[in-house]
């Protein structure tokens, strides 16, 4: 083919080197595909301009990838994009199906991987001028949708579910206001550290990993359940390929909302897998089931976060607008080269844009290479006794969250509050998952709120006059909610009926 | 089985070592090249020297003219330099608690002071609490753009234009608090001199973030005119890009014109502010703890001066339409504070984003 012609010998051992190490970083609770791309870009200036593309698209397709392994096997997501893939992961997980689990996870990545390569080959130029026809309008409106999933995750109460939402979105808005530089809510003493409010990765992995550690400490760190049992020999948690019997729509329409959302420039990475979760629940035959280790939750957030890859190529390389915070970093990387990236780029760079087509795919056949056949092993991680592995985690998620902005002390400090809140909320009812989507997606959707408003005067009616996309959209939310409130009547009756069944 | 957890151990935690090494140490080799020149022999150069940039983006202007001289400042000062792109406020921070030994350096551009000025920087990060290094380079590039099809091609005429149809407004995306708004003050306040209030009311702000939701706001129909700059824009303003997104140049702010490109600055097209032309190049210089050990400060300012001689150096920053404009040490710091009056003026009489937006 073609356009392998470009790869050189090195280019390709930069691949594998990048693949590697984006894995590890992914992993790593706290480091993400951003952080290994800043990290290497310096290293890039020596190489030439397919070398340094080849090394840091091994690390992209890495370190998105890498984060299901502590997802599922630790429930800690390692980035913010695998956070679903810890509703129905750590389950199987604990049933002792951690290497199916993962199996299924890294199978739905390279489907969600090479789905969206195929868009950004050839569809990247028509698509790009899609992307830009969404204003802020249609944006805020994509992540309103994303945020429904706070009603189809919700546990128990859907209003205290929908209270944990809107509690997130509240914390995440402290900091500085940038349209006027105005602080706010942020305490006089605490003004330096709070001035772009609260970092994500920290307040992420202190509720997950640091919440969860204090809550198994209070138990007294007796071996869980899942550690007690080897189930290896039953048939029953063996991979197969024949699990996406069935889940072929599942997977297809994950992986569309995933290139979908990545395609959105300044919507964000997180929000693609969070909206394919809901809408699996939505199309679910047993809705009631996802959550409680069901591979169809992960195949749906797995494919979604990998078809944010090429998804996110899109604008980039087709308008020179990057897709998400990773594609931004990326951006510098073809600066220090001295090459410019724009709507021309791809008409003008014919051999770079074969390059960075042949790296994708090597990279996506490498990723599940490495990661399907060093499963094995890595699924052992979980048969560690949790007085060893969790002051290893403990001691990670802290030199992960001082790395995250390069050295931020305030950083750590977020991570141990938010683990102190986190385990406080498991105790009072705040429900962690709506809480932190409310806070991944509360900043984007007030930024896209303000700026619909400051492009029509004020006016609220903008939100629903802008066009046939805005009608859909809203549609598409309010099915969701419909959808979701209908789920949890069911839920609910279905608990009752048991209920008189078991008393009569 | 405990020795494959040992393993799978030894291999996270390395890992880890090794990223968090690398963060605070820039690419580890700690083998130093001869401390052979002039400017580093009197002095106790750090091994390894941290320089904290004011900007949290690997992407933009101040990431690139920090990463190009810093590369070439490693070898004239014999040792390690890594640049983080930390954002001002960390960085500002980072450098108040710095050693004096040059350990951490911050490098930063006009809108160090500029931020005070607008209140977006605390004031306790003043430039008179720093030791002003060097003036390294120049962006020359920052401009104004609109749509590819709208009714004037440069500044001045948006202003005649806005003067001839009196039902018509302008809104200009900018980002508040530095650069972005003093241009544009620079801007509103000619157009208030020149054609009065009545036009100069129907110049809008519509504020936001980055360059991308710029060109976006563009797109979007939400501003007229963007904040750009050449690097950043150049792309959408060339032969063969679709209309729909075309944009075309319609002025820089630097006090000559940039090589290669066909763009009239401000004080060509006559934009003046208080009987002088608006003039604004945007400087980069490095910013040095207060207290800093001055053999130290000698050592990069003579290194800075070598730099900027080197041709290498030179082409690496034409890549971007960035130049090399060294200043020393010495008169950087009256110069920076010169400029930094001009602009203050102009600020005091500028309307604030709030205004503007009402």
């Amino acid at each position: 083919m073609d356009i392998f012609s470009i790869l050189t010998p090195l280019s390709i051992v930069l691949v594998f080197t990048g693949v590697f190490m984006g894995i590890i970083f992914g992993a790593i609770p706290g480091m993400t595909a951003t952080m290994a791309i800043a990290l290497f870009l310096p290293l890039t200036y020596a190489l030439d301009m397919v070398e340094a593309i080849a090394l840091l698209i091994g690390l992209y397709v890495g370190g998105i990838s890498g984060g299901l392994v502590p997802a599922m096997l630790l429930n800690i997501p390692g980035t913010p994009s695998s956070l679903c893939t810890t509703f129905d992961g750590y389950p199987m997980t604990q049933k002792g199906q951690g290497e199916k689990a993962l199996k299924i996870g890294i199978t739905a990545s390279i489907i969600g991987g090479f789905f969206s390569l195929t868009i950004l080959y050839f569809f990247a130029p028509i698509l790009a001028s899609i992307a830009i026809e969404f204003s802020s309008v249609e944006k805020f409106l994509v992540i309103l949708f994303a945020l429904t999933v706070i009603a189809s995750i919700s546990k128990g109460s859907l209003l205290g579910g929908v209270f944990s939402g809107v509690l997130g979105v509240y914390l995440s808005l402290i900091g500085m206001f940038p349209d006027n530089n105005t602080l706010r809510l942020v305490p006089p003493v605490l003004e330096e550290q709070l001035y772009y409010g609260f970092a994500l990765l920290p307040v992420l992995i202190g509720l997950f990993a640091i919440a969860q550690i204090m809550q198994e400490a209070e138990e007294g760190m007796k071996p869980a359940a899942h550690q007690n049992i080897n189930l290896s020999k039953n048939k029953k948690n063996k991979f197969s390929l024949r699990i996406f019997n069935g889940q072929i729509i599942n997977t297809i329409r994950s992986s569309v909302i995933g290139t979908f959302i990545g395609m959105l420039p300044g919507v964000g990475g997180s929000a693609a897998s969070i909206t394919a979760y809901s809408q699996t629940k939505n199309f679910s035959k047993n809705p009631e089931k996802l959550g409680t280790g069901e591979p169809e939750g992960i195949i749906s957030s797995e494919s979604a976060n990998n078809g944010l890859i090429g998804g996110a190529l899109i604008p980039l390389l087709s308008l020179g607008i990057p897709g998400d915070s990773t594609t931004a970093v990326l951006i510098g990387a073809f600066l220090l080269q001295g090459i410019q990236v724009g709507p021309l780029f791809i008409t003008t760079n014919p051999e770079l844009w074969s390059g960075i087509v042949s790296t994708l795919i090597i990279a996506n056949i490498l990723m599940f290479l490495l990661m399907f056949f060093s499963i094995r092993y890595m699924a052992k991680i979980v048969y560690i006794p949790k007085y060893t592995i969790y002051p290893i985690i403990i001691v990670m998620c802290v030199v992960g969250s001082y790395a995250i902005n390069n050295g931020v002390m305030f950083d750590v400090w977020t991570l141990l509050l938010f683990g102190a809140l986190g385990y406080v909320f498991m105790k009072i009812g705040i429900q962690l998952a709506p809480f932190l989507i409310g806070f991944i997606l509360g900043k984007q959707a007030e930024k896209y709120f303000i700026d619909s408003l400051k492009g029509s005067d004020g006016s609220l009616t903008v939100f629903f006059t802008n066009g046939p996309i805005t009608i859909i959209l809203w549609l598409m939310i309010i099915g969701s909610i419909a959808f979701a409130i209908y789920d949890n009547y069911r839920t609910k009756k279905t608990a009752q009926e048991e209920t008189i069944t078991k008393v009569s | 089985m405990k020795k494959l957890f040992s393993v799978l151990m030894v291999v996270m935690i390395s890992a880890v070592l090794a990223a968090c090494g690398s963060q605070s140490s820039g690419d580890g080799s700690s083998d130093q090249s001869a401390k052979a020149n002039g400017a580093a022999s009197e002095a106790k150069i750090p091994d390894r020297i941290r320089v904290v940039i004011g900007s949290s983006s690997t992407g933009g202007d101040t990431y690139q003219n920090s990463d190009a001289v810093s590369r070439y400042l490693e070898e004239s000062l014999g040792t390690n330099m890594k640049v983080d792109a930390i954002g001002a406020v960390q960085a500002f921070s980072e450098l108040d608690r710095a050693d004096d030994d040059g350990n951490t350096i911050m490098f930063f551009h006009d809108m160090a002071y500029l931020g005070v000025e607008y209140g977006s920087i605390n004031e306790k990060n003043a430039l008179e609490n720093w030791k002003i290094g060097p003036v390294v380079s120049t962006n020359p590039g920052n401009a104004f753009l609109a749509s590819g099809d709208a009714p004037y091609d440069t500044m001045a005429e948006s202003a005649e234009w806005l003067k001839n149809n009196p039902d018509e407004t302008i809104t200009v995306a900018i980002e508040a608090g530095g650069v972005s708004e003093i241009s544009f003050d620079g801007y509103f306040l000619w157009v208030k001199e020149k054609y009065g209030e009545e036009v100069a009311d129907r110049i809008k702000v519509y504020p936001t973030g980055s360059q991308e939701d710029k060109n976006q706001a563009l797109w979007d129909g939400n501003a007229d005119i963007i904040n750009g700059s050449i690097g950043g824009n150049n792309e959408y303003t060339k032969e063969g890009v679709e209309s729909k997104i075309k944009m075309k140049f319609l002025g820089i702010t630097a006090g000559k014109r940039v090589e290669g490109y066909d763009i009239p600055t401000f004080a060509e097209q006559g934009i003046e502010v208080n009987g002088k032309e608006f003039v604004f190049d945007k400087e980069f210089f490095f910013l040095l703890p207060k207290d800093i050990d001055p053999n130290f400060a000698k050592a990069l300012d003579e290194a800075v001066a070598q730099v900027v001689e080197n041709e290498d150096y030179t082409s690496d920053l034409a890549k971007n339409a960035y130049i090399p404009s060294y200043i020393s040490a010495d008169e950087a710091e009256d110069y920076l504070l010169e400029k930094r009056a001009t602009f203050q003026n102009i600020i005091k009489n500028a309307p604030t984003v709030d205004e503007l937006t009402e």
